[in-house]
């Protein structure tokens, strides 16, 4: 023992000064919370899915080609030869539905545990928010392998969000991007699903998460609550 | 909420808050538990379940049913419940209006207490909605018919493989088991017109992917070829036509090699002590041979060959084949090219090769076995020769 720190500890204490990463530590993971139980794991369970799906989906654009002719076949290339594309594909595949399926578990449990009164009324609507943006990343994707199961669903999509009189026609040609589900479909799907949508959620996501940090996790109600 | 509710929760939470845990290993350990489970749920599901493969766009396959994703099936079903012209309220009216009263639920719901007891109006309302979507999504699942799917062919291989079989289903009638053309027999409207060969080098130097595919797509109307894309009228999607093109490509032009999987063209060897069975090596040449005129739809007698049961017993002079008995099997004497009162030798173009007619007559004679099972016994009591054992099932 000497009281001369060592090298790593000076490094620490050099990026600390800068980047206060000790203060990093005491606000976000060093903090007090009432005891909680394991449904409140839903949510970072859903944080976990939505990094996965950013991980393994900036893998598949590598080789992915957002067009009629070469979408299948990049897919099935993924598939096929890339070393590992099946495991990378079959992760963002089944990640996909898991991550539905959890960020509406996790809106129910908030839901019936009250927690989205008062004081977290915010962080509930910034929720309901990246639910409709999740919906809209399964749509989205859906598309993009262009199979018969991907065409025919987004044919028959489009045209339900179509059908309200006057400005249904309207929608759907916006959806589809002319009156047809085609190549500019396909590049519509595209850019919404690996950029805007994801985007927007990773804002949304951060606001969310300074939310529950700065108000706490709400404590498990009891029956006088 | 007023002022003193307000005060009231937080002295409430702060006590709660201080009897508490650490975020930081508590809470961050239940939540890398539940997170590695699902990570280690993910691997196991890409590695054993996998993708289902499927076929590739067909704008013309109106026959497919669309099937939005899971999660979207409860809202498809639950459009089934609303009269026609009252759809875009279902579609996008309700929903819309669901996802509204979500967003302002804090604003909207005044009630102070957190307890669901508290609340039973509104939990017993979400739990209706959950139990009405849950149960709408097995009805959807329930009730939609399985899609009927042609194989996909995803790996060269398996294309070619395919290419092969709907080659020989669809064209072998009139360009022959290997293309090689000459004149039509036994084709309704074609009968003695003369076909160039198509598995020449002049066709495959001369005939580019994209070509063939319009061909076979098209057709030739006004020389006789029917167009086979279902787009024209015919019964082959898009993937089923790139297979056949793909089989064409490297089984006959000599500028590509045919990849070492895909050599022998899926035709069976016979040892020579061995059985032959049905589902290993008669199906094969059934297939490649005779089911492009023996099935529905063709002139043949009604001798349909696309299954054991119809090869054994249909036609109209059935039976054709008398296990045991090759020498008075009509279909052994017709391969063997005799020429019967109702019928041509068969196939009527071209004699078939002597190995292929022997594996014919070694399959009668032996009882016209349907599995490698049943052949095997037959070998066991024959004493077997050479023939390795095979353990029984
Ligand atoms: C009903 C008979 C018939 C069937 C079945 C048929 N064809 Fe043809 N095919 C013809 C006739 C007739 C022609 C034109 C005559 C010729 O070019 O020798 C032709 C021409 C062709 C040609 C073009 C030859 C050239 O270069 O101009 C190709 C390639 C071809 N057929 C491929 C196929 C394939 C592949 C199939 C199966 C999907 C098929 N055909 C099924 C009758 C048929
Ligand atoms: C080009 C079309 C074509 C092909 C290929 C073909 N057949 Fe035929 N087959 C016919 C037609 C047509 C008849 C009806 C008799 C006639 O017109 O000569 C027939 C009749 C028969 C019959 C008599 C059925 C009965 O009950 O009268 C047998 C048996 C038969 N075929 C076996 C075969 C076998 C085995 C093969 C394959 C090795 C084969 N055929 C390939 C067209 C074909
Ligand atoms: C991408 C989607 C989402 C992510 C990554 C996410 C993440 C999180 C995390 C990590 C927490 C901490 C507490 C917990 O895990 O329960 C949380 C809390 C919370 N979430 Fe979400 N969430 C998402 C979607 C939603 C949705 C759809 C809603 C509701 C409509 C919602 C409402 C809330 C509320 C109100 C809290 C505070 C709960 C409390 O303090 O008890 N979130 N979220």
């Amino acid at each position: 023992m000497t009281d001369k720190p060592s090298r790593m500890q000076a490094l620490y204490a050099w990026l600390d000064e800068r980047l206060g990463l000790s203060t990093i530590y005491k606000v976000v993971l060093d903090r007090k919370v009432p005891k909680v139980n394991w449904w409140y794991t839903l949510g970072s369970a859903t944080l976990f899915l939505f990094t996965m799906q950013v991980i393994t989906g900036i893998f598949l654009t590598v080789y992915y080609v957002p067009t009629p002719d070469h979408a299948y076949d990049s897919v099935n290339y993924i598939m096929q030869d890339v070393s590992f594309g099946w495991l990378v594909r079959g992760i963002h595949h089944w990640g996909a539905s898991f991550m539905v399926l959890f960020v509406f578990l996790h809106m129910l449990r908030v839901f019936y545990m009250g927690a989205y009164k008062y004081p977290r009324e915010l962080t509930w609507v910034i929720g309901v928010l990246l639910f409709v943006l999740t919906l809209g990343m399964g749509f989205t994707g859906y598309l993009l392998p262009w199979n018969q199961r991907a065409y025919w669903a987004t044919t028959v999509g489009t045209q339900i969000a179509g059908t309200p009189p006057i400005i249904g026609p309207w929608i759907t040609r916006i959806l589809r991007g002319g009156e047809e589900i085609s190549a500019l479909t396909l590049s519509r799907f595209f850019s919404l699903h690996i950029w805007m949508i994801p985007a927007l959620m990773a804002l949304l996501i951060a606001v969310h998460l300074y939310l529950v940090i700065r108000i706490g996790i709400s404590n498990p109600p009891s029956k006088d609550e | 909420m007023n002022e003193e509710l307000k005060k009231k929760y937080w002295e409430r939470y702060l006590r709660l808050k201080h009897k508490g845990v650490k975020f930081y290993p508590d809470v961050v350990y239940k939540d890398l538990v539940v997170s590695f489970a699902l990570f280690l749920l993910l691997v196991g599901l890409a590695a054993f379940v996998g993708v289902k493969p499927e076929p590739p766009v067909d704008p013309n396959d109106t026959s497919y049913i669309p099937r939005p994703e899971w999660y979207f099936l409860f809202l498809f079903e639950f459009l089934k419940f609303i009269p026609g012209e009252l759809e875009w309220v279902g579609a996008t009216v309700i929903p819309g209006l669901a996802i509204l009263v979500l967003l302002l639920l804090p604003f909207l719901d005044k009630n102070p207490h957190r307890h669901w007891s508290k609340r039973k109006v509104g939990t017993g309302v979400m739990t209706a909605i959950v139990l009405a979507m849950v149960g709408l999504t097995i009805r959807a699942v329930v009730t939609t018919p399985p899609q009927e799917e042609g194989p996909v062919a995803l790996s060269l291989p398996e294309q070619i493989a395919l290419g092969q079989e709907l080659y020989s289903i669809h064209c072998a009638e009139c360009h022959g088991p290997d293309g090689e053309g000459g004149e039509i027999q036994g084709v309704e409207g074609l009968e003695g017109v003369v076909l160039k060969p198509i598995n020449s080098q002049d066709e495959m130097y001369t005939r580019s992917d994209q070509t063939l595919y319009n061909i076979i797509a098209y057709g030739q109307q006004d020389l006789g070829m029917p167009p086979f894309g279902r787009a024209y009228g015919g019964e082959l999607g898009p993937a089923e036509i790139k297979a056949i093109v793909t089989f064409m490509r490297y089984t006959w032009d000599d500028r590509v090699e045919l990849p070492a999987e895909a050599q022998g063209g899926g035709m069976p060897t016979l040892g020579p002590d061995e059985v032959p069975s049905y589902e290993e090596h008669v199906e094969p040449l059934v297939k490649r041979y005779c089911v492009s005129c023996h099935r529905p739809g063709k002139k043949n007698n009604n001798y349909l060959m696309t299954s054991y049961d119809e090869v054994m017993h249909s036609g109209d002079h059935a039976p054709v084949i008398i296990p045991g008995d090759p020498d008075n099997s009509i279909l052994i004497q017709l391969i063997q090219r005799h020429e019967l009162d109702f019928s041509r030798p068969m196939p009527p173009t071209k004699a078939l090769p002597d190995d292929v007619v022997d594996i014919f007559v070694r399959w009668v004679a032996a009882g016209a076995p349907q599995t490698a099972a049943e052949a095997d016994q037959i070998e066991a009591q024959q004493g077997g020769g050479a023939a390795p054992a095979t353990p029984q099932p």
